[in-house]
């Protein structure tokens, strides 16, 4: 069989992208932009820091668009960011001056400022609330109004939602070694392609925008067997971050003439994971090294995954795929491996029809 | 006012703060649009507490808008897609840039509007400070 080229399905896509639209409408009922903000926290979260793009809006609007699938969703959000242009870098941003929304740690139980659970899902019964199907904007309104009236403890001014940080007082403790500032300009996957072997801002930055499932597989693999880690939440802080621009007019920007965009949410993660050190003389001891994660929104699962394979790459074990960063990293990016997987069902008829030739010429070969 | 504290206070507090300093100046001088508000992106770069390296977290999804009055740029740019309140941080900026005699009534404005919202990040977090863990010791 030759080589045939087709063409042709125009009409059937237009009316496939018309069952699509049907899809999404066919109840009658259309999503509001506002409604997915304020209700779907947790998927706008996760479509930010995959998409690694931040504005809640954009994520409810690519939710509403992709009804819900979260890597279409994805998909779109990277699409948009394409087509946008990058007008500036920030000021570094430092995660000391993130202003805590919840802030624990697994580690220790009394740390400076104390353990603030905030808003977290982790010691609730996870019995379904059958009374959220009947729930109005009237309720959420009472409920709100009669929260506001409880009785408030004053607080002290000086911390204001910014607490220290645990590896801090841990490290005067001496129990971490000291680690220099360095202040090497980070590369940019997004720039320039991810080569091997990486830089620590390559990794950090693939994590970071990774696939939440993915990362966390791969993180649950290190733990389970894949990887020889053993590690325990140090600091775990969910919070907003402020940015800062310089003056794009002045090439010497002094501290007060920076411009001020704004807050992010993030998720911030300090594992802590033992490691056994030789000090001389055969004498060994235990320290502690830092697996460190950080990604957009409250998304914590993620941040302790991708502390733990932080450290794990950081260590390159290729007795364990979870160490091998070729392996890791080029496999959890969403668009990535959602794309390649999904293209699988797109035409292949010449490649599949020129593998289908070599078995008949084969058969036929043997026949004779 | 530095420009760092007034545009964490226009972009924290009330919008209608810029836009009253803003009408003041467009009531009396010349302000030309020089970038209508337009979207872009800001690339967060961090510093991560493990090795203290760099790193880049992603993009912020942005609004800026230049303007100039008198021969003074002024520029305005924060998170999301907010084309009126860029224009208005564009004024305000172009106004402190120009020295303009306005700007010297405005430290007051602004200074008010800082303690309203010092007020309710207080309460915001007195609220989440209720979520703080009293351990107590058991006697084992």
């Amino acid at each position: 069989m030759g080589y045939v080229a087709v063409k042709g399905g125009t009409i059937a896509i237009e009316e496939s992208i018309k069952r699509l639209k049907y899809e999404r409408l066919k109840k009658g009922v259309v999503l509001d932009i506002g409604r997915i903000e304020a209700g779907l926290r947790g998927l706008i979260d996760q479509v930010m820091s995959e998409s690694s793009l931040y504005d809640e809006t954009l994520a409810a609007l690519a939710i509403k668009h992709a009804e819900g699938n979260l890597e279409e969703a994805v998909f779109l959000l990277r699409a948009y960011r394409s087509t946008l242009p990058r007008k500036h870098y920030s000021q570094i941003v430092n995660t000391k001056d993130m202003s805590i929304e919840r802030r624990i740690s697994a580690s220790f139980k009394d740390i400076p400022g104390g353990q603030i659970l905030g808003a977290t899902t982790d010691y609730t019964h996870r019995l379904l609330d059958f009374d959220l199907m009947e729930e109005t904007d009237e309720d959420a309104v009472n409920w709100l109004s009669a929260y506001e009236k409880e009785m408030l403890d004053e607080v002290d001014e000086k911390h204001f939602g910014k607490l220290p940080k645990v590896s801090d007082y841990l490290r005067k403790e001496g129990l971490f070694s000291e680690c220099v500032m360095d202040n090497t300009e980070p590369d940019d996957v997004t720039r320039k392609s991810l080569t091997f072997p990486s830089t620590r801002s390559q990794r950090l930055q693939v994590l970071t925008r990774g696939q939440t499932g993915a990362v966390t597989s791969l993180a649950y693999a290190v733990i389970r067997g894949y990887g020889s880690l053993h590690p325990t939440v140090g600091e775990l802080r969910v919070g907003y971050l402020p940015v800062y621009i310089d003056s794009p007019f002045h090439s010497f920007n002094r501290e007060d003439d920076a411009y001020y965009i704004g807050e992010i949410k993030a998720t911030e993660v300090e594992m802590l994971i033992p490691e056994t050190v030789e000090i001389g003389d055969g004498k060994k001891e235990i320290k502690f090294e830092i697996g460190y994660g950080l990604c957009f929104g409250q998304n914590e699962t993620k941040a302790i995954a991708m502390g733990i394979l932080d450290n794990s790459l950081e260590k390159g074990n290729r007795d364990y795929p979870t160490g091998d960063e070729e392996f890791v990293l080029y496999h959890i990016d969403s668009v990535e491996s959602t794309g390649f997987i999904s293209h699988l069902k797109l035409p292949h008829y010449v490649t599949f029809q020129s593998k289908l030739d070599i078995v008949r010429k084969s058969k036929s070969k043997q026949e004779m | 006012m530095e420009r760092r504290r007034r545009t964490e206070i226009l972009i924290n507090g009330n919008k209608n703060v810029a836009a009253t300093l803003a009408q003041q100046i467009l009531a009396k001088y010349e302000v030309k649009t020089i970038e209508k508000p337009n979207n872009g992106l800001v690339m967060v770069k961090v510093r991560e507490t493990a090795k203290n390296s760099l790193f880049y977290l992603g993009e912020v999804f942005v609004t800026e808008c230049k303007v100039e009055i008198s021969g003074y740029i002024g520029f305005g740019i924060l998170k999301g897609h907010e084309p009126e309140l860029a224009y208005h941080l564009a004024v305000v900026d172009a106004a402190y840039n120009a020295q303009l005699p306005e700007t010297e009534r405005w430290n007051e404005v602004l200074l008010k509007e800082e303690a309203a919202i010092h007020e309710q990040r207080k309460n915001s977090f007195m609220k989440i400070l209720k979520t703080k863990v009293n351990f107590e010791t058991m006697d084992v």
